[in-house]
């Protein structure tokens, strides 16, 4: 059997990577959010208010992040895909 | 790949919810199955929304009537959605609604993990040969039912053990002192719950041999960071000896090292292209070559690796995220930078979003570095959790004999452990570099900007 040439074989470890980092983002920036409203709820005393927008903005920050990373996976496919 | 994966990612995770759910609903309660199949249902229709969202608004057309409309119709269903949320948390159980929302992640961590496992040569090697496949396959269900073995225990022993405390604490609890024993109880379950011990490394056996000396509390005190050192002294020496009598056609050490940096350069280059690579290949390759090497020290008998502490990992994301900073400030200039933290606003549209897309973007680059160290060091740190646990129960399995060793059975785990080192370290090196990248100008997307680059191919960075 014939090994895939280096050059392709690095585009499947860039795609795997880019693609594993996908869930950790997609977690950590709500909950990052969520943590400075928090803060900033305890330091102004608005209730959840503050805690519920860096919520939801956290969520929209890990969307972006997120498209980003498969807009540049799939950059690498069509890299592999170009004769 | 792409949009298509995760299309995938979506369907595969709408099976597994309503058989997780199924599941659930037969061997616990059906209020718990339906609280699942919610929270995988709220996941699942959150990631398309956000999809929705993200395309409208980065989109090519961006600033068109159809995707505003699609963006704030994207918006009032993630509000309409959070509001389902907090009503669900309230009727059912949130233990239940979190293993529904993290069913989505899970597909996709599999999938990608998938991914690279099945064109790899070590896979066509395994499934060749059916026995070996058979033997692989034994040995994964008994790595999961080992795995596993801890949390059943502990499930089985929480309410037994709860019980145990509180007759304890009434029996020895005098009227007069109420609180004690329930304290006491209470730290006694923490003692309980510190889980396994890491390996045993050479500073801490000195440290136990030597308990009372003042050398051997600063090693002990140091261990973290003289370990992270020796590693970069190793690498250094590595270096020097690869380097010192260099040949136009190299053998040896040298001949390795030229081709781990060659394979390195190519790699990176394959992202920054040619234009960028050369400036920063050294910084990404050193990254890789380092943690690399601290994942694998462990594996090394009496060492330990730097990057199971949280502190270590920390600290290499947040040189990656300072210098990907100092990137940006350097290539686009002090309003070239707040331009592009703000989403690089140029219609009425862009502007009126930039108190949306400001906070955004400050979240998405705070986000970076808490992902990366998170999950280098719970690879890693789960990484030697799994090898004290087989090598514990290889030792028990022999116990009745009264041997000083055990049955080898960390084996096949430790080739998986130079399988996920080598994988986790790659996964970093990638992540920093598209970060790097994110902060070069767009020259890809928006004309105009060769200036920038060519201040910043002539900068010392």
């Amino acid at each position: 059997m014939v090994d895939p040439p280096r050059k392709d074989r690095n585009s499947t470890l860039r795609s795997a990577g880019l693609l594993l980092a996908v869930p950790t983002l997609l977690i950590v920036s709500p909950l990052l959010g969520a943590f400075l409203g928090n803060l900033l709820d305890r330091r102004f005393g608005s209730g959840h208010w503050c805690a519920g927008i860096g919520l939801a903005l956290g969520f929209a920050a890990a969307g972006r992040e997120t498209y980003q990373l498969v807009r540049r996976a799939q950059q690498e496919e069509e890299k592999d895909r170009r004769p | 790949m792409g949009l298509e994966f995760l299309a995938r990612v979506r369907r595969t995770a709408l099976w597994v919810g309503l058989v997780a759910a199924l599941v659930t609903a037969t061997y616990a309660a059906p209020l718990l199955a339906l609280g699942v199949a919610l929270g995988a249902a709220w996941s699942l229709a959150n990631l398309a929304l956000l999809e929705r969202l993200i395309v409208a608004i980065t989109g090519a057309e961006r600033s068109s009537l159809p995707s505003v409309r699609r963006a704030v119709q994207a918006v009032a269903g993630m509000l309409a959605l959070f509001a389902a949320g907090g009503l669900l948390l309230r009727l059912l159980s949130p233990a239940a609604l979190m293993a529904g929302f993290f069913i989505p992640y899970a597909v996709l961590v599999l999938k990608a993990a998938a991914l690279l496992l099945l064109p790899s040569a070590l896979w066509k090697r395994l499934t060749q040969d059916a026995r070996l496949a058979s033997l692989v396959v034994a040995l994964l269900f008994g790595a999961a039912w080992f795995a596993v073995a801890p949390l059943r225990s502990a499930s089985i022993a929480a309410p037994g053990h709860a019980a145990a405390a509180t007759e304890s604490a009434q029996a020895t609890a005098g009227p007069a002192a109420p609180g004690a024993p329930a304290g006491e109880a209470h730290e006694a379950g923490h003692e309980k719950s510190e889980g396994p011990q890491k390996f045993p490394n050479l500073i801490t056996v000195l440290h136990r041999a030597f308990p009372n000396a003042g050398w051997s509390r600063f090693l002990e005190h140091y261990e973290v960071i003289l370990f992270a050192l020796l590693v970069a002294f190793l690498i250094g020496l590595v270096a020097r000896l690869a380097t010192r009598n260099p040949q136009l056609i190299p053998s040896g050490l040298q001949n390795a090292v030229e081709t781990l940096v060659e394979q390195l350069n190519d790699f990176i280059t394959g992202i920054l292209g040619e234009r960028h690579a050369p400036r920063f290949v050294p910084f990404l390759g050193t990254l890789f070559l380092y943690i690399w090497a601290m994942n694998l020290f462990g594996l090394i008998p009496f060492m330990d690796s730097p990057t199971s502490n949280l502190n270590v990992t920390v600290a290499l994301a947040l040189t990656v995220f300072v210098y990907a900073q100092y990137v940006g400030l350097r290539g686009l200039g002090l309003v070239g930078y707040l331009d592009h933290l703000m989403g690089s606003p140029r219609n009425l549209t862009g502007w009126l979003l930039v108190p949306l897309m400001l906070p955004i973007h400050v979240l998405g680059e705070l986000a970076k570095p808490i992902s990366l160290s998170c999950r280098l060091f719970g690879n890693i740190f789960g990484e030697d959790m799994l090898l004290v646990a087989f090598v514990s129960l290889g030792i028990t399995t022999l116990s009745f004999a009264h041997l000083p060793f055990g049955l080898p059975l960390q084996v096949p785990f430790l080739v998986l452990a130079l399988l996920t080192s080598t994988l986790q370290a790659l996964v970093f090196t990638v992540l920093s570099t598209i970060y790097i990248l994110l902060m070069l100008p767009h020259h890809d997307h928006e004309p105009g900007h060769e200036a920038e680059e060519e201040l910043l191919e002539h900068s010392p960075i």
